[in-house]
């Protein structure tokens, strides 16, 4: 029994390590609310982790592309996150027009995008972490480097 | 065997919480160890007549990162390269070297039926207002404080104006209002502070 226990105890502990390691770039959540021609809803928590874990599954061929195209700007974009991680809570870029409002902030770690128009609200949290990391796991697909 | 089990059963649940806590603080710790004087550039533009407003608010020293990692075109490394034909061949350095070293003066004063336009010196900044009838009443001032304007052409080249380094001295200056254009339905506000909105 004791035994049992401590096998239970050995596997709660390995789950928590998972979860604690699938957690550690935090979560993505994406929110969609579409108002027209239907009402619908659609919530998404993830972990943040699983997207450049995914880009290891990706096609070479398809992501190689890709990465060409923002080599040049992986310098630029790299300063920006490392800005982004350590600036105060702000926002970005805030847009309004008649019926449309978008919104681009910083909050906490993550780059959260707002968006709401007559139709549909979109919202969607992504740790600047997973970023970071989906960006250099793209910058790695270049076949050049 | 039983106390392998138990020490493996254990570091598994230490591991676990330690991960854990780890992926606790790379969360929350970035926002803690924000620098409390970080400072904003602000833009704001809106269109009273199409309902329209978009603001933007970018941290100087992210701006300062960024600037001289961009290589395109007439920007690299921080700097730009203007022409000599857009300017037309005036000595824009000895020109603005000219302005630092003088007294606080009105230097260009236009005045026309319909345009008025004034470039003075003031409390250490450079100042250009516009007026344009023709154009709605359109209105446009500038102040940039000359430490901006002396950092922009810090640079040993003639033919190139050192954004970043004008980025810096923006940095270090107080609060200002850069620029602000206003005509019938639009108004344009470029300014600098240490609030992370615009509220």
């Amino acid at each position: 029994m004791i035994l049992l226990g401590k096998i239970a105890l050995g596997i709660v502990g390995t789950a928590v390590a998972g979860v604690g390691l699938l957690c550690s770039e935090g979560m993505i959540e994406v929110k969609v609310v579409e108002r027209a021609p239907e009402v619908h809803h659609v919530y998404v928590i993830a972990p943040a982790m699983l997207v450049p874990i995914g880009m290891h599954f990706a096609p070479r061929r398809d992501l190689s592309h890709a990465a060409a195209e923002i080599k040049p700007w992986l310098p630029t974009i790299r300063a920006a996150l490392e800005q982004l991680r350590d600036t105060d809570d702000v926002t970005l870029v805030e847009v309004k027009e008649e019926g449309q409002h978008v919104r681009v902030t910083k909050e906490g770690g993550s780059i959260v995008v707002d968006v709401e128009d007559h139709d549909d609200t979109v919202h969607v949290s992504t740790p600047i972490r997973a970023i970071s990391s989906t960006i250099e796991q793209l910058a790695a697909a270049d076949p050049s480097t | 065997m039983r106390k392998r089990l138990c020490g493996l059963g254990m570091i598994c649940v230490l591991a676990g919480l330690a991960v854990t806590a780890l992926a606790a603080l790379a969360v929350t710790a970035p926002a803690a160890m924000a620098t409390p004087t970080e400072r904003y550039l602000h833009v704001k533009v809106e269109d009273a007549s199409k309902g329209e407003s978009v603001n933007v608010n970018v941290p100087l020293s992210m701006a300062e990162k960024i600037l001289p990692t961009i290589n395109k075109g007439e920007m690299h490394n921080g700097h730009v390269k203007i022409g000599h034909a857009d300017m037309d061949d005036v000595d824009i350095r000895a020109l603005l070297d000219a302005v630092r070293t003088a007294p606080d003066n009105e230097f260009v004063t236009v005045k026309e039926k319909d345009q008025d336009v004034r470039v003075a010196k003031s409390n250490g900044n450079l100042v250009v207002h516009v007026r344009d009838a023709s154009k709605g009443g359109q209105k446009v001032d500038i102040t940039i404080p000359m430490k901006v304007v002396d950092a922009l052409l810090s640079t040993a080249k003639d033919n190139e104006l050192d954004v970043s380094a004008a980025i810096r001295a923006l940095s270090d200056a107080g609060d200002a209002l850069l620029v602000t254009v206003e005509d019938a339905s639009q108004h344009i506000r470029i300014w600098v502070d240490s609030k992370g909105s615009q509220e």
